[in-house]
């Protein structure tokens, strides 16, 4: 009973979401549709097929510098004498807080003066930002519970601190870097005011962007907004399906070694 | 990694434009059958076999077009070069320098005598020209003929026809306007602060705090209070109260002549049953309506091989035949005065050209580079007004301050 | 410093140069903006000091979003603890499918879920607008930052209910079988050993939802745009517009730097009282 309240009011909007995608657009005055159509998936057009590759893009990349940054310095933090660690680590938890709105204008008028404001690789820049403390946080606590012996085993067998990092701490790592990857794959995903800040032209936006900036001059298509928006959540859904074990070991690691 | 540069040029290849040698023309989507437009452009693309003509379409929607524009132009694009920009922009674009002078094809003095006295105050700003009217939109009123004996002059005859009509039958709303937080409200606002007499622009710079402006936004006020316009003005826009009004639930409606061809459809509730007229004010003299609608301009980026043939085109679009076409097949409100006296257009579009008057008399919002940066907090402020968050006073103070703070101190 | 020390800055330099760089050298440079008057589409640039502090300080539209974000923050995160913490005794006991089926909203963009609410609160087509018809969610004054309080709500409150289940978790159990043989009723123990040994939790929980509240931008803006009347406007919005509509860069970095220090001063409360705790 009470999970079936729970499910009502959390899933149920997707539902009637899922509904209102096929709907004819001249019944939504109705209590019910008469008919259900695919006329709204049909009329998407190009457009929003470019912001589902924009931001396919975008969350690409962003994933790809995170992991590789992040794996790197979370095993020099967990396994190598850096000194401040203790500091970087607190440092990077408090990057994760910053409110997004205070680096917009900065970041606008640098990416504007290198001429990568309007792009999608100008993008990823503040996306890796934000994300990277997340996948530095659940690396690090990843490498911490490895055994000590397995980086003396290396050294000793000739691996410099680099080496043994490419070669064997990285590889046990997968499924950290899954979770991690999964992560800073729906942060990127789902951002909005970057986007909206730094992206002006049409065929750049990414998802969240196009679903906001849907409206036309006067009525609002909202058959369509359904419909796009079905067409951005299907892919989250299977992925949090699949996923669900991890996401969730992945969000509250932090709280456990918090 | 050499993936990740592979996407990256990607990325970036993808973000050139093709074809640099083209005029290029952006325009709004047109409502309507776009082969008679296409036809026009195929007309300029026979006239002058030299120019390579290419047209794009805009995204819909004014303040997104402006923020596309604003970055393209403010990152020194160069690849388009006609444009239309909205009535509002013309001071600020031509003060950023994206807007070529123009005076040379289009002399102030001639556009003065050619078009209408509003667009030509917003685009030339000291003698220059900037962009070229195309054509105009303002604020009137509908009214249903079969429940009020005739238009009101006044706000006062305005609230005794809709009570009287209302009374007969209670569902009725009195006088619907937009009320949402946008550049729609500040449109209906200034209009009503106009019609008390009032000014927004005062040796240059913005004067919002005015006695005309409190009665204004008291007036707009009480309306809701007294129950002349329903609550809903307050979250409603353009469509929402066009549906409200050909659905024939409303007396009175303020908004743009749109409405006109749409509500004489068939289909429509109150097809045959509305009239239109200027908007009232407080002493029985038609209210100025509102001056929206675009005008063309040239990129100033434009490389000087296309300035000439851009310039061709701007003559071109809005000459009396363009403008005539556009007027008959699209129900643009033309900007050239002598479209109205055309022949075809008495004959076919009569909604036209009987809103002459109207036209004459449009006002447009303050004439200041600075309007449409303040106009966000404009907007701001006057919805807190009007849904009775604030006192029209303490609103309007509000303003005033936020706008003396942009305009800079004096 | 030694090889291996070496080896550890080199490995850790590229994420932390990154850190640097595009966090806090553009935070900085905010603070440097904020001192000038800085209008980007005319070109102005001028230092005026303090001046843009002082007219923040008496101007009532920040004062107003300030308030309304701390309200929209203390309650939003209230209510999401107060739902979160029976959704997470309810989580104990569920299987993947229940869990995946809730953390759909978190997952979901939340411009998505904004569209999606507000197509709920739509005065005219909205399926809320059937069930209450007197109510227009989005379009009155008082009611529409509730509106958002409940799209907040919706969207987190799987979130916090993980938070907790990590700390509910962590409890161990001999602890609560020992009470429960010494005979303690379940409401008992669930008051005298539970709550007290997930205080850390939820003051972890309490920070991270405060933080994210104070900072909230995407779901206001896409219902609501901060209207009407700016009554749910809240300072990222605030900031945003100024920045960006009104392309007054100065000032909006004023604004975005007031912000910042009100997230650090919340931060720093909350550090404290979990250092004390633990």
């Amino acid at each position: 009973m009470k999970r079936g309240l729970a499910l009502l009011f959390f899933v149920g909007p997707f539902l009637w979401m899922a509904l209102t995608s096929v709907w004819p657009e001249a019944q939504l005055t109705r209590p019910l549709p008469e008919a259900l159509t695919l006329a709204s998936y049909a009329g998407l057009g190009g457009s929003f097929a470019r912001a589902v590759v924009n931001s396919l893009i975008v969350a690409a990349l962003t994933t790809a510098v995170c992991l590789a940054a992040g794996s790197a310095a979370a095993f020099a933090i967990a396994r190598l004498p850096v000194p401040g660690k203790g500091g970087l680590l607190a440092f990077a938890l408090a990057v994760s807080m910053f409110p997004p709105i205070a680096t917009v204008s900065p970041l606008y008028l640098v990416l504007r003066a290198v001429g990568l404001r309007d792009s999608l690789p100008g993008l990823v820049l503040p996306y890796t930002t934000f994300a990277l403390p997340l996948a530095l946080w659940l690396m690090t606590s990843f490498f911490r519970a490895l055994p000590d012996e397995l980086y003396r085993a290396a050294r000793i067998d000739g691996c410099t601190p680099w080496q043994a990092y490419l070669h064997v701490f990285l590889p046990l790592s997968a499924p950290a870097l899954a979770t991690s990857a999964i992560l800073v794959f729906i942060f990127s995903w789902n951002e909005l005011l970057y986007a909206l800040a730094l992206i002006s032209t049409p065929e750049r936006r990414t998802i969240p962007v196009a679903i906001v900036l849907f409206a036309g001059e006067h009525a609002e298509p909202w058959g369509q907004i359904a419909a796009a928006s079905m067409v951005a959540t299907l892919p989250l859904a299977a992925l949090v399906l699949l996923f669900q074990r991890r996401i969730v070991a992945g969000l509250t690691a932090g709280a456990v070694k918090g | 990694m050499r993936w990740c540069i592979a996407v990256y040029a990607l990325a970036l290849a993808c973000s050139r434009q093709a074809n640099p040698g083209a005029l290029v023309l952006k325009h709004q989507p047109l409502w309507g059958d776009p082969a008679p437009f296409h036809a026009l452009l195929d007309e300029f693309r026979r006239e002058n076999p030299g120019i390579a003509l290419r047209t794009e379409t805009l995204p819909n929607g004014s303040d997104i077009a402006r923020e596309m524009f604003v970055t393209a132009l403010e990152g020194g694009a160069s690849d388009f070069d006609v444009f239309p920009i909205d009535v509002v922009w013309a001071p600020e674009f031509a003060k950023a320098g994206w807007l070529a002078d123009l005076s040379g094809a289009f002399p102030v003095e001639r556009l003065r005598e050619e078009f209408l006295p509003g667009p030509v105050e917003a685009v030339t700003a000291e003698g220059r020209t900037y962009a070229v009217p195309w054509f105009v939109d303002v604020g009137l009123l509908y009214y249903r003929t079969d429940l009020v004996p005739r238009a009101p002059r006044t706000y006062a005859e305005l609230d005794e026809f809709a009570r009287a009509a209302m009374r007969r039958d209670p569902s009725l709303s009195g006088w619907l306007w937009q009320g949402r937080q946008y550049e729609g409200l500040s449109c209906v606002v200034f209009e009503v602060v106009w019609g008390h007499g009032g000014d927004l622009l005062s040796g240059g710079r913005m004067t919002l705090d005015t006695p005309a402006a409190r009665e204004a936004l008291a007036l707009l006020r009480s309306a809701i209070d007294s129950g002349l316009s329903p609550r809903a003005v307050i979250s409603s826009g353009e469509e929402e109260t066009r549906r409200a009004f050909q659905d024939g639930r409303a007396v009175f409606l303020r908004n743009w002549p749109y409405v006109w061809a749409e509500a004489q459809s068939p289909g429509s509730a109150v097809r045959g049953k509305i009239g239109w007229a200027p908007l009232p004010s407080a002493t029985g003299a038609p209210g100025p309506g509102a001056l929206g609608g675009w005008q063309l301009a040239v990129n100033a980026n434009s490389p000087p091989e296309r300035r000439r043939a851009a310039e061709k085109l701007v003559a071109f679009l809005t000459s009396a035949r363009a403008a005539t076409l556009l007027a008959l097949r699209y129900s643009r409100i033309p900007a050239r005065r002598s479209v109205y006296t055309d022949p075809a257009v008495k004959a076919e579009a009569p909604f036209i050209a009987a809103l002459l008057p109207l036209a004459l008399a449009a006002r447009p919002r303050p004439v200041t580079p600075y309007y449409l940066l303040a106009s966000d907090a404009i907007q701001g402020e006057l919805s807190a007004a009007v849904a009775g968050l604030r006192s029209p006073q303490e609103a309007l103070e509000r303003a005033q301050r936020i706008v003396d703070h942009l305009e800079g101190a004096q | 410093m030694n090889r291996e020390a070496r080896a550890g800055v080199a490995l850790a330099a590229p994420a932390f140069v990154v850190l640097a760089g595009v966090a806090v050298a553009p935070v900085l440079a905010a603070v440097w903006l904020s001192l000038h008057r800085s209008i980007l589409v005319f070109h102005e640039h001028r230092f005026v000091g303090l001046g843009n502090f002082q007219f923040l300080l008496s101007d009532g539209r920040f004062w107003s979003a300030l308030g309304t974000t701390a309200y929209f923050t203390a309650v939003a995160v209230g209510i999401e603890l107060l739902l979160g913490l029976p959704l997470a005794l309810l989580l104990q006991n569920s299987g993947g499918l229940f869990r995946a089926a809730l953390l759909l909203p978190w997952a979901v963009p939340t411009a998505i879920s904004a569209r999606l609410w507000a197509w709920l609160f739509n005065p005219q087509y909205g399926l809320l607008h059937r069930l209450l018809p007197a109510v227009d969610w989005l379009g009155s004054p008082r009611i529409a930052l509730h509106a958002a309080i409940l799209v907040d709500v919706w969207k987190t409150t799987p979130f916090v209910a993980l938070l907790l289940l990590a700390g509910l978790q962590s409890i161990p159990d001999e602890v609560v079988k020992a009470a429960r043989i010494d005979g303690a009723r379940p409401a008992r123990i669930f008051r005298s050993i539970t709550l007290p040994l997930l205080k850390p939790a939820i003051l972890l929980a309490l920070l991270f939802r405060s933080l994210d509240a104070f900072r909230v931008f995407d779901a206001i803006y896409v219902l609501t745009e901060g209207g009407p009347g700016n009554s749910t406007e809240t300072l990222s919005i605030y900031a945003y517009k100024t920045m960006l509509r009104a392309g007054d860069f100065g000032y909006g970095s004023t604004l975005a730097v007031a912000t910042f220090l009100c997230v650090a001063c919340i931060g720093l409360l909350f550090g404290r009282a979990l250092r004390e705790r633990t």
